[in-house]
């Protein structure tokens, strides 16, 4: 009985790319992006299922802009061979919700038994795309998967759900959609003639008016008003006394603080 | 925005109320004297020994009853949430500390609702009719301040900031049971619940972490942080580099792909300070450093630093810290 495992995933900055607030309305992001670490270990959860039961069909789909398409390619470097790039730049700043409109509106009829989310993407730190989408699907989900145990036989699964210290194996009926913590799966490196194939891989686009989505659907309710500097932390203090001195130092300067209890 | 309600979903464990949705309940109360909303408390676990906790920071108390909400599962909460939205009328703000239920939850609320939604907010405040709050992006690198302009909105917050509110006076809260109708078989069943970190403080609902990497030489050595963390009441945390290396579990990661947290007092040993860790810890009130090289890139994100072997310096602050602690 074939699987039809839909992968989601979102091409992010490095977390070593520079960014900088340059003003009120403008954000400088480096040109340095990757696939974003939870989706690439979703991917690789996804190749692994294939492996455990031959007849599974896995589907890449990322919406968003160009970058998107670089993605896609990681997913075809590492083994997809489906892919779908949905929407474009207007919806990459229109926020969680119509993210997962556009996403729902291509995964929808596809009918698929699982949906694979990272549990949040790299850049905005968001997380709400997974939980999102299972609604506007009317699945059943669960966030920070550890481990996940399908049987396609009779359509249920079991699965390790990460929680504040404790674990919890929770047991259903697919289709199901789950948000991807670390530990589910170890990326592996694509080789390099995958890298190649990746690199001409035709890669289509479907604007989102094809997918019947309003300009009505992507708004946030939201209103970005400004960006902002990260609070700065004042200069360090380097406590320069000879040891033992400068620890009875550091315990006082603490006690003025007031956070030692 | 007009008076209205806010609802603040309670967060409990077995313990009472987790320390994060106390200081949110606090929070809110602020939020809602302001511009005189009801406060409301979501109460789903069936615990009756909650009542009083909750009751004593918010204007009513909505307890959903059914026993099939003793238990968290993310689609039976819903449904009874969905529920008393029906039968209690419309908040036009709804909030949730980020732990692992409202991470799960509060996305998918929001798009039942057809609300707006965004996480990790790290503080909220009124200007004129409208709702701001302000949430870090790019893991701390930047922030952006956001406007609700069309309610309603579900946040989940991290650090919970108010500004520009006003505390609130003792309030009796009214009690207000409401059964809802659960479906047979909705829902994933629980299989069991394994505990990961018997008897260690939950680093996310610490005041106090110390944590620990490379520098710390080997495994065994995290014995003097663990000893630290004894004596002030903390969470222990580790670099990317010492979990990778097997020393210490996941669980306790702090970075761009650990956790995120904010404690009053963050005490780095032995840890470089890459921006995959220091992205992870940069919202601490109080960071300490210790690390034999002064050139670490920690110090530039500390606000003490000590430079030296931190098999000497941590056992030694210990033992400082225990002396005055005795005094006291």
């Amino acid at each position: 009985m074939t699987l039809h495992c839909v992968v989601c995933i979102k091409q992010v900055p490095d977390h070593e790319a520079v960014v900088r607030v340059e003003s009120e309305q403008n954000l400088f992001i480096e040109d340095r992006y990757i696939c974003s670490f939870y989706d690439e270990i979703a991917i690789e959860a996804a190749l692994r299922i294939k492996k455990d039961h031959p007849d599974t069909r896995i589907t890449a789909i990322s919406a968003g802009g160009r970058r998107a398409v670089e993605a896609l390619r990681r997913a075809v470097a590492m083994g997809i061979d489906e892919v779908f790039h949905v929407g474009d730049e207007s919806i990459e700043s229109a926020g969680s919700m119509a993210i997962a409109r556009v996403l729902a509106a291509k995964i929808g009829p596809m009918k698929p038994d699982l949906v694979m989310c990272g549990k949040q993407a790299g850049d905005d730190d968001m997380g709400a795309v997974g939980p999102m989408l299972a609604e506007l699907l009317g699945m059943v989900h669960a966030n920070a998967v550890l481990s996940l145990e399908l049987n396609p036989q009779n359509q249920s699964f079991e699965l390790d759900r990460k929680t504040e210290g404790e674990i919890w194996r929770l047991r259903g009926s697919l289709p199901l959609l789950i948000g991807v913590e670390k530990g589910l799966a170890e990326p592996h490196v694509p080789v390099v003639t995958r890298v190649m194939k990746a690199m001409k891989a035709k890669i289509e686009n479907e604007p989102v008016s094809k997918l019947g989505i309003g300009d009505h659907d992507i708004e946030s309710g939201l209103q970005r008003v400004r960006y902002l500097q990260p609070p700065v932390r004042g200069e360090v203090r380097m406590l320069q006394a000879e040891f033992p001195e400068n620890v009875e130092e550091l315990v006082r300067c603490l006690q003025d603080n007031g956070v030692l209890s | 925005m007009q008076a209205g309600q806010i609802w603040v979903l309670v967060d409990a464990r077995r313990d009472g109320l987790t320390r994060s949705t106390e200081k949110l309940l606090q929070a809110a109360g602020s939020l809602a004297g302001v511009k005189d909303m009801r406060l409301t408390g979501l109460l789903m676990s069936q615990d009756e020994k909650l009542i009083e906790s909750v009751s004593k920071y918010v204007d009513h108390l909505l307890w959903a009853r059914h026993p099939d909400l003793t238990t968290y599962e993310a689609t039976r909460w819903l449904h009874a949430i969905k529920q008393l939205f029906q039968s209690r009328g419309r908040p036009e703000i709804v909030l949730s500390s980020a732990h692992s239920i409202g991470l799960e939850l509060m996305p998918r609320l929001a798009a039942g609702l057809q609300g707006a939604y965004a996480g990790s907010v790290v503080s909220m405040g009124w200007k004129g009719e409208a709702l701001l709050f302000k949430r870090p992006i790019f893991g701390g690198r930047a922030y952006e301040e956001l406007e609700v302009v069309r309610p309603p909105v579900v946040l989940t917050v991290r650090n919970a900031l108010v500004s520009g509110g006003k505390p609130r006076s003792a309030v009796v809260a009214e009690i207000d049971e409401a059964p809802v109708d659960i479906p047979d078989g909705l829902g994933l069943e629980i299989v069991s619940r394994e505990q990961t970190s018997r008897g260690k403080l939950e680093l996310l609902e610490a005041e106090r972490v110390v944590a620990g990497g490379r520098g710390m030489g080997a495994e065994e050595n995290f014995k003097l942080i663990e000893d630290l963390a004894a004596c002030l009441g903390a969470g222990v945390g580790a670099s990317r580099a010492v979990v990778d290396a097997g020393w210490r579990s996941y669980d306790e990661q702090i970075g761009k792909s650990g956790k995120t947290i904010s404690p009053a007092l963050y005490v780095a040993c032995g840890i470089s300070g890459a921006i995959h860790h220091v992205l992870g810890m940069n919202t601490s009130k109080i960071i300490v450093a210790i690390n034999k090289d002064p050139e670490a890139p920690i110090f530039k994100n500390a606000d003490y630093g000590l430079v030296g072997d931190v098999s000497k310096i941590v056992p030694a602050i210990t033992e400082a810290l225990a002396k005055c602690l005795q005094k006291e």
